[in-house]
C-alpha cells in the first residue's frame, strides 16, 4: 500500500453507487469477460487490463461527491439553435433527443464535498454532442469560477470533450475566451483548481481550461491534444506513432502532472484538498 | 471572378465567394499593413524559451506618434515562404512569443494591434508534441492581464483557436471580406460530415462572414474595403484599417489600467449576451 493510499485508506474509491454504465460483454482490451456490478464497483475499470470505461457527468459526480452532499447549479440553462443549424441533422432535434435521454448538456456543475470538504465540481458528459463546449456549457463553467473565486472553495474538473461545438459557431469558440477570463480570476485569487483529464480530451476545451489546472492529472490511456490524429494525417500524411497523444505521451511532454487511475483518484483529490487548504 | 475579386456585395456574393476573397493569394498581409502603418516598424524575434515562429511577426514601430507594438499572423507569398511561414499557421513558440512580446508593451505602456490572418493553430504531430493546446489556452488566460489597450482586426481568415489565441482584445474588427469561424469550413465539414467536401454547405451553416458576427456581436466593427476588395488597393486598404484601428485606440487610452481590464473581461464574459437576452436561457448569477 502506498503512503498515500495509507493516510487516505478511510476514502472510499467513490462517494455513492456509480450508475449504470454500458459495457461491450468482453473487455476491448484484454478480451476478458465484464460483469457490471463487478465494474461498478471498481469505477468501471477493468481489473484486469487496467482499461478505463468513460463515464458520464452523472457518473462523474456520484464518483466525486460524499453522498447526499451533490447541489446542481444552474440546471435549467438551456442552449438555443442560434445559427437555425438544419444539415445533416437539425440542431434543435439533436438537443431536444439528448435531453429527452435524460442528458442535461456537454458540462454539469455544482457543489460538494469530497472526503469532508467543500468543492465546486465541474464535469463533461461527451454523449451530449461529443462533450463540446457551448454557451450553456461555457456559462455553467464561469459561472462556478467566478464563484468559487469569491469564495475561495477549491475547483475539480473533469473533462471529456471534442473542444467547441460547431453547431454554435464562433459564440462556441468564443466561450475559450469567456470561460478562460473566469478561470484567471479564480487564479489570481489563489484558488486551487485540480483538472482531471479523460478520454478524450480534445481542440477547444484542451485550448482554454483543461490543460490550466494547478494539479494536471490524466486516466491512463485517455488520448488529450489539440488536433485530433484525423486531422493530423490529413493535413500532414504524418505516421504517428503508437500512444501519441496519450495521457503517458502527454506525462512525458510535460502537459500533466500525474497520470493516475480512476480508482485511486479520489483518493489523491482527498490528499491535494488537504495539502492546498 | 477578376483576379482581384469582385467588388463586394452582400446581395450577390455567396459565402463561399467571401471565403475565396478572405483567402485570396493576392490579399494583403499583416506584413502590408504593418510597413504602411508604421514605416519604421523594427521586428523583434523569439519567444526566449525555445524558437521563433516565422507565421506571427511581432515588433515595434511608431503609430500616430506612438511606440506601438504590431503582432499579426504572416502568410507567405511565394511558394518558398509560405512553405517557411507555414502558411500563417502558428506553432506553441508563436503564442509564446506573443506573450513575451505583449508584457514587454505592458513595462513600456506600449499599445498592441493585432492583425489576425490564419487558417488555425498549426496542425502537426510537432505542435502536438510542444504543447501547442496548453500555449494557446494560457495565451487567451494571459490575454485577460495586459494591462495596456489591444485592438484586433481579422484581415482575412480568423480560424478558430489558432486566431483566438491572438484575439483577445478590448476591440475586434474585421475587414469586410474577412472571415472568423469556430472551425474551417474543410474541418466544419469534416467534423460533422465527416466528409471535408461538405465545405461549401458547412461555411453556409457556420454564419462566418464579417456581418455575421457583426450582427451577434463578437466584433464592434465591419470596416468596407476598397473598390474590388483590398487585394486591389493596398494603399487604401491600409488607410481605412489604419483609420478604424486608431478610432478604436483612442477612448481605450484613456481608461486607466484596471478599468480596461475589467472592461475587457466583461467583453468576453458576456460576449454571447445576445443569446442570453433569450428568455429560456434561464436566470442570471
Amino acid at each position: 500500500m502506498s503512503a498515500l493510499a495509507k493516510a487516505h485508506h478511510d476514502v472510499r474509491i467513490a462517494g455513492s453507487k456509480l450508475p449504470d454504465v454500458p459495457l461491450p460483454t468482453n473487455c476491448p482490451g484484454c478480451g476478458n469477460a465484464l460483469e457490471l456490478d463487478a465494474m461498478r464497483k471498481h469505477n468501471y475499470v477493468c481489473p484486469d487490463c487496467g482499461h478505463h470505461f468513460r463515464l458520464g457527468a452523472d457518473a462523474w459526480i456520484a464518483l466525486m461527491a460524499d453522498r447526499g452532499s451533490w447541489k446542481e447549479r444552474w440546471g435549467d440553462v438551456r442552449s438555443h439553435d442560434l445559427l437555425n443549424w438544419k444539415v445533416p441533422k437539425p440542431y434543435e432535434e439533436v438537443v431536444e433527443q439528448l435531453l429527452a435521454d435524460g442528458l442535461n448538456e456537454a458540462v454539469r456543475t455544482g457543489t460538494c464535498t469530497l472526503a469532508g470538504r467543500p468543492i465546486w465540481l465541474a464535469a463533461f458528459d461527451f454523449r451530449f454532442v461529443g462533450g463540446t463546449l457551448s454557451i450553456v456549457a461555457g456559462e455553467r463553467l464561469a459561472r462556478g469560477m467566478e464563484q468559487a473565486a469569491s469564495s475561495g472553495t477549491p475547483y475539480v474538473l473533469v473533462s471529456a470533450s471534442g473542444g467547441a461545438r460547431m453547431q454554435e459557431g464562433v459564440l462556441a469558440l468564443m466561450q475559450l475566451a469567456k470561460v478562460n477570463a473566469a478561470l484567471g480570476r479564480m487564479h489570481a485569487a489563489g484558488v486551487p483548481y485540480f483538472s482531471v483529464l479523460t478520454d478524450p480530451t480534445f481542440g477547444g476545451t484542451a485550448a482554454s481550461l483543461a490543460l490550466l489546472g494547478d494539479v494536471n492529472i490524466a486516466e491512463p490511456g485517455a488520448a488529450i491534444g489539440f488536433t485530433g490524429p484525423r486531422v493530423i494525417k490529413q493535413a500532414t500524411y504524418a505516421d504517428l506513432p503508437p500512444g501519441f497523444q496519450s495521457a503517458e505521451f502527454q506525462l512525458a511532454h510535460g502537459q500533466v502532472d500525474l497520470v493516475l487511475p480512476r480508482t485511486e483518484l479520489r483518493r489523491l483529490l482527498a490528499h491535494l484538498l488537504e495539502l492546498y487548504p | 471572378m477578376t483576379r482581384h475579386g469582385r467588388k463586394p456585395d452582400e446581395t450577390t456574393l455567396t459565402v463561399w465567394q467571401v471565403i475565396e476573397l478572405a483567402r485570396h493569394a493576392d490579399r494583403p498581409y499583416s506584413m502590408d499593413y504593418i510597413k504602411r502603418l508604421a514605416p519604421d516598424f523594427i521586428e523583434l524575434h523569439g519567444d526566449r524559451l525555445s524558437g521563433d515562429d516565422p507565421a506571427l511577426v511581432g515588433g515595434v514601430g511608431t503609430w500616430h506618434g506612438r511606440t506601438t507594438l504590431f503582432l499579426g499572423h504572416q502568410k507567405g507569398r511565394s511558394l518558398k515562404e509560405r512553405v517557411a511561414r507555414n502558411w500563417g499557421m502558428m506553432h506553441p513558440e508563436g503564442y509564446r512569443k506573443a506573450i513575451r512580446l505583449a508584457h514587454h508593451a505592458a513595462k513600456f505602456g506600449f499599445p498592441i494591434v493585432s492583425l489576425i490572418d490564419t487558417p488555425g493553430a498549426y496542425p502537426g504531430a510537432g505542435a502536438e508534441e510542444r504543447g501547442i493546446a496548453a500555449a494557446i489556452a494560457e495565451a487567451i488566460m494571459e490575454w485577460f492581464r495586459i494591462p495596456v489597450p489591444i485592438v484586433a482586426a481579422v484581415i482575412g481568415e480568423g480560424g478558430s483557436g489558432g486566431a483566438l489565441g491572438m484575439g483577445v482584445a478590448d476591440r475586434v474588427i474585421m475587414l469586410e471580406n474577412s472571415i472568423y469561424s469556430v472551425a474551417s469550413p474543410e474541418a466544419a465539414a469534416s467534423i460533422v460530415w465527416r466528409d471535408n467536401a461538405r465545405k461549401v454547405e458547412a461555411a453556409e451553416q457556420l454564419q462566418l462572414t464579417s456581418r455575421d458576427l457583426l450582427a451577434m456581436g463578437v466584433v464592434e466593427e465591419v470596416v468596407t474595403e476598397p473598390e474590388g476588395s483590398a487585394s486591389a488597393d493596398y494603399d487604401a486598404a491600409a488607410a481605412v484599417l489604419d483609420e478604424a484601428l486608431h478610432r478604436h485606440l483612442q477612448p481605450l487610452l484613456l481608461q486607466p489600467a484596471d478599468q480596461l481590464l475589467q472592461h475587457r473581461y466583461e467583453r468576453f464574459r458576456y460576449i454571447d449576451s445576445l443569446v442570453h437576452a433569450e428568455p429560456h436561457f434561464g436566470p442570471k448569477v
